[in-house]
């Protein structure tokens, strides 16, 4: 390899290290998935784990009815929160058994639970310029929890603050 | 008294490391110049506590060196003496002195190796603690030089002096226990690999049977190997697991060694000659047990004390030894602890334990008469009995054996026990858990759900036919030696999902129930279950922070497949009980707008008095309780009521008394007086006529229409 092919090469290796920094923009890393017929993200660093829901659940006397019961995860006991009744969502159609549904184990700092879901959807990196301020227009059951409305495969889908769902659990708790 | 001195060497070793690390550092912070109240106070702290400990082992040396230290720091700390050079040189020395000395004990392990005062030195700390600045000054130079001389001379004898590790880690708790939970998943996911093995088994066989006994070798030998590698992984994660359950247990030396200096301070100033000998210290509990141990432990060591043993006059002329005898002892039993606390004192006197329980009307004279002596001496652990007559300094101050009854069985889910002789002492008994990480778990099937119970809290278990029950107040009840015991279906009671089919169950073909009866001091409750499943000693874990606010569940236990089962907090399954109990009673109240009637119910136990209660109030009468006949009486002469209900058993006075003694007033001459009973004699049912009752209902046939058309009978 001669000397000139070898800037070359290495000019191309600088120009292409270049493009890359040119679109590198903060990303934040988003999990997807439905509740119902409507979509919901959560961030990543909310969501330590995605468990594929066919954990037996093991129900406890006495808990809220939000509640759904416990799971052992590798000897931790973990909390199944449903979360269309976290949120209050308007009944939604009634679950077949044939529906697959998730288990998102979601920390924010002062709580960890697992978080009962539809259908998870896609784990992936968005622009975090991608997702835009909730609108007005949100329901207003909804309007505790969205933090930011995104497009996704031409759906809208609202991005879920984790310590605001747990907060009002909390309260709701007391 | 043989005393282990070196064990508390050791600690007073861990300890004054960590006090001179303290001074070395603070010193030289003040030396730079960052001279504050603060760190001459902490610094002052440190030498302090130095002192007193070194003092409590008689280190004579350096409790001197620190004494005087202390002298001089003091003065520092009231601005008596300013920090300047000198000052902190001769600081600098103490502490050096001192490091010496505890250098010294880690090397010799024995008191008599320290080296004799630096009597110079401490002289002169302490003058310039007095301000004798002038003999400071002279003192000085010469002090000097000789102080170079003698750290020069210390250096060399003990070379290395800051490099020795120490041999204890300290770790925290939460890891521990992560440790200890990460060990408990390696147990049970172990057990699918026992699982694996067996398969293994079982398909070495069914090829053998298929190839009529040609099974290749290699098979066999597959198959063996596996097993064995399988068992020996067993054994070995036993003992892993013992291990690490182990690094949370601490010796009861923690709270048996200064229980010890506290029985020598007391019997001196009971006026008492005691010697106090502890044998299996170094026993290990649960740290979180160590920790409640302590106040009951105290309790029982001041009640021997005080009312134990003897005044050295008296023991004389009962012609035993002068000096009482003190012993605490601890052995390991099975999974248990077994702690004795025995006095060679005056024992307990039954006498006078049988007055005071009538006085105080906690057993009748019937009772009393038909109890063992066993039965007799266990009386001072129920509540409000306590047998001194003055109230000491130590002990018998309101608190009594009731308290520590509840906090051995309650908190620290042991038992307690005591045997007594007159003149020859009392042994107190303590039956302790190793830890409260691991208890006894009963598994019981309600619907299709399976609970966990905690076996102190289970009295029996009981199977009856559906006749057995009684209905009162829309509820059921059963009688367990002549009482009313609730019956409740837990199914119903915590809102459990239903079986959706009856399970057929091999053990009872009959359609009996089984009642599991779960009480709480006095008050029992008979849970309707579907089947018992274990009994186990088990491992409880917390549910996570955010349920624990859930006041049903005390815990989870994991059985089989890494199933979770939710362990019954019985204490709440007996509130949510009464709860469950009271809508019935409003209801009634709203009905009933006119006067009601006023009935007195005298019964000794709490679960009939309330089943009465709910009945009559149910059918709108107002009812008072009282407890024994003698409240009833007060209670019947202090206002009107149109009708009494008694048992006859009963402590201080019983029913036939009760009514004999109500109809000498001419208030009741009239009045309706119902015994309800669980005598069944035709001679008592005939006294109880004599006695001028009404009307005389058998518990065994007992139903709430036969009492209350009864009562409307005998009322209209």
């Amino acid at each position: 390899m001669s000397d000139s092919q070898l800037e070359q090469v290495l000019r191309q290796r600088q120009n292409s290290h270049q493009d890359i920094v040119d679109v590198d923009e903060p990303v934040i890393k988003l999990v997807i998935f439905s509740l119902g017929e409507q979509h919901f993200a959560l961030a990543g660093e909310s969501v330590k784990e995605v468990l594929p829901g066919t954990e037996t659940v093991f129900f406890v006397p006495g808990m809220p009815a939000s509640v759904e019961g416990v799971i052992n995860v590798r000897g931790n006991i973990e909390s199944v929160i449903q979360l269309h009744a976290l949120m209050q969502l308007p009944n939604t159609v009634e679950k077949s058994s044939l529906h697959l549904t998730s288990i998102l184990l979601a920390r924010s700092k002062h709580m960890h639970s697992g978080l009962r879901v539809d259908r998870l959807l896609d784990v992936l990196d968005v622009a975090q310029n991608q997702v835009q301020p909730p609108p007005e227009a949100l329901p207003d059951y909804l309007k505790p929890y969205v933090s930011g409305l995104l497009q996704f495969n031409g759906l809208a889908v609202a991005v879920l603050d984790v310590d605001a769902l747990f907060n009002a659990w909390q309260t709701g708790q007391a | 008294m043989a005393l282990d001195i070196k064990k508390f060497i050791g600690r007073f070793v861990e300890e004054a490391k960590e006090h001179l690390g303290r001074l070395a550092s603070g010193l030289a912070e003040i030396e730079q110049g960052a001279v504050s109240a603060e760190k001459i106070n902490s610094l002052f702290r440190s030498v302090h506590t130095l002192k007193g400990s070194s003092r409590m082992l008689k280190l004579e040396p350096i409790t001197q060196v620190s004494h005087s230290l202390e002298d001089l720091l003091s003065a520092l700390r009231e601005e008596r003496v300013t920090v300047n050079p000198p000052v902190i040189a001769l600081l600098y020395q103490g502490v050096d002195a001192l490091s010496d000395q505890v250098q010294q004990l880690i090397e010799h392990g024995q008191v008599d190796a320290l080296s004799s005062v630096n009597a110079q030195l401490c002289q002169q700390l302490t003058a310039i603690a007095e301000g004798d600045v002038l003999n400071v000054v002279a003192v000085e130079s010469a002090e000097l030089k000789s102080s170079e001389l003698k750290t020069q001379g210390s250096s060399s004898a003990s070379a290395q002096p800051t490099l020795t590790a120490s041999d204890t880690v300290r770790v925290k708790l939460d890891k521990l226990d992560e440790l200890i939970k990460l060990m408990g998943e390696l147990v049970s996911s172990h057990a699918g690999m026992r699982e694996l093995a067996v398969t293994s088994l079982q398909l070495e066989q069914q090829l053998q049977q298929q190839l009529q006994g040609h099974l290749p070798v290699a098979m066999q030998q597959f198959s063996r190997n596996m097993r064995d590698i399988v068992l020996s992984q067993e054994s070995l994660m036993q003992e892993l697991h013992d291990k690490t359950l182990q690094m949370r247990m601490l010796p009861l030396a923690i709270v048996l060694d200064p229980a010890a200096r506290l029985v020598r301070d007391m019997a001196r100033s009971l006026g008492k000659q005691v010697e106090c000998r502890i044998y299996g210290s170094e026993i290990e509990l649960d740290r979180q047990m160590i920790d409640q141990l302590a106040d009951p432990i105290i309790h029982l060591l001041r009640n021997a004390l005080d009312h134990g043993i003897e005044t050295p006059d008296i023991r004389q002329q009962k012609g035993k030894p002068v000096q009482g005898l003190l012993q605490i002892s601890a052995r390991q039993d099975g999974g248990w602890v077994v702690l004795e606390v025995r006095d060679d004192g005056q024992g307990l006197s039954l006498a006078t334990i049988r007055d005071k329980a009538l006085k105080k009307g906690l057993v009748s004279s019937e009772q009393l008469a038909e109890m063992s002596e066993q039965q007799v001496s266990d009386l001072i652990f129920e509540p409000g009995f306590s047998t001194s007559n003055i109230i000491t300094e130590f002990s018998g101050r309101g608190v009594g054996m009731d308290v520590v009854k509840r906090s051995i069985v309650d908190d620290l889910q042991g038992v307690i026990s005591l045997h007594t002789r007159i003149d020859k002492g009392t042994c107190f008994t303590l039956r302790l858990p190793l830890s409260l990480a691991m208890m006894r778990v009963l598994l019981i099937r309600a619907g299709e759900q399976v609970l966990g119970f905690t076996a102190q809290y289970v009295t029996e278990l009981i199977s009856v036919a559906p006749s057995a029950l009684i209905s009162v107040a829309d509820r059921n009840a059963v009688i367990i030696r002549n009482e009313f015991v609730p019956v409740i279906q837990l199914v119903d009671l915590l809102k459990l999902p239903q079986a959706s089919a009856p399970k057929r169950s091999l053990s009872r073909t009959r359609s009996d129930l089984l009642l599991l009866v779960i009480r709480v001091h006095n008050e029992k409750l008979a849970l309707i279950v579907d089947e018992l499943l274990d009994e186990r000693d088990l491992v409880i874990k917390q549910l996570p922070e955010h349920l624990r606010s859930n006041p049903l569940i005390s815990g989870m236990v994991t059985i089989g497949h890494n199933e979770l089962v939710s362990l019954i907090h019985v204490p709440y399954v007996l509130d949510i009980a009464r709860k469950a109990r009271q809508p019935a009673n409003r209801r009634a109240q709203t009905d009933q707008e006119k006067p009601k009637k006023r009935i007195l119910v005298v019964d000794d136990s709490l679960n009939t008095r309330e089943i009465e209660r709910d009945v009559l109030e149910a059918w709108g009468y107002h009812v008072t309780l009282a407890e024994h006949g003698q409240e009833g009486l007060d209670k019947a002469l202090a206002e009107q009521f149109d009708a009494v209900l008694t048992d006859v058993e009963m402590p201080i006075m019983d029913g036939f008394t009760l009514t004999a003694r109500l109809r000498e007033h001419e208030r009741y001459q009239e009045c309706p007086i119902i015994i309800i009973t669980s005598r069944e004699k035709e001679s008592d049912r005939r006294r109880g006529i004599e006695v001028g009752a009404d009307a005389y209902i058998v518990k065994g046939s007992f139903d709430q229409n036969s009492l209350v058309d009864t009562l409307k009978v005998l009322l209209d």
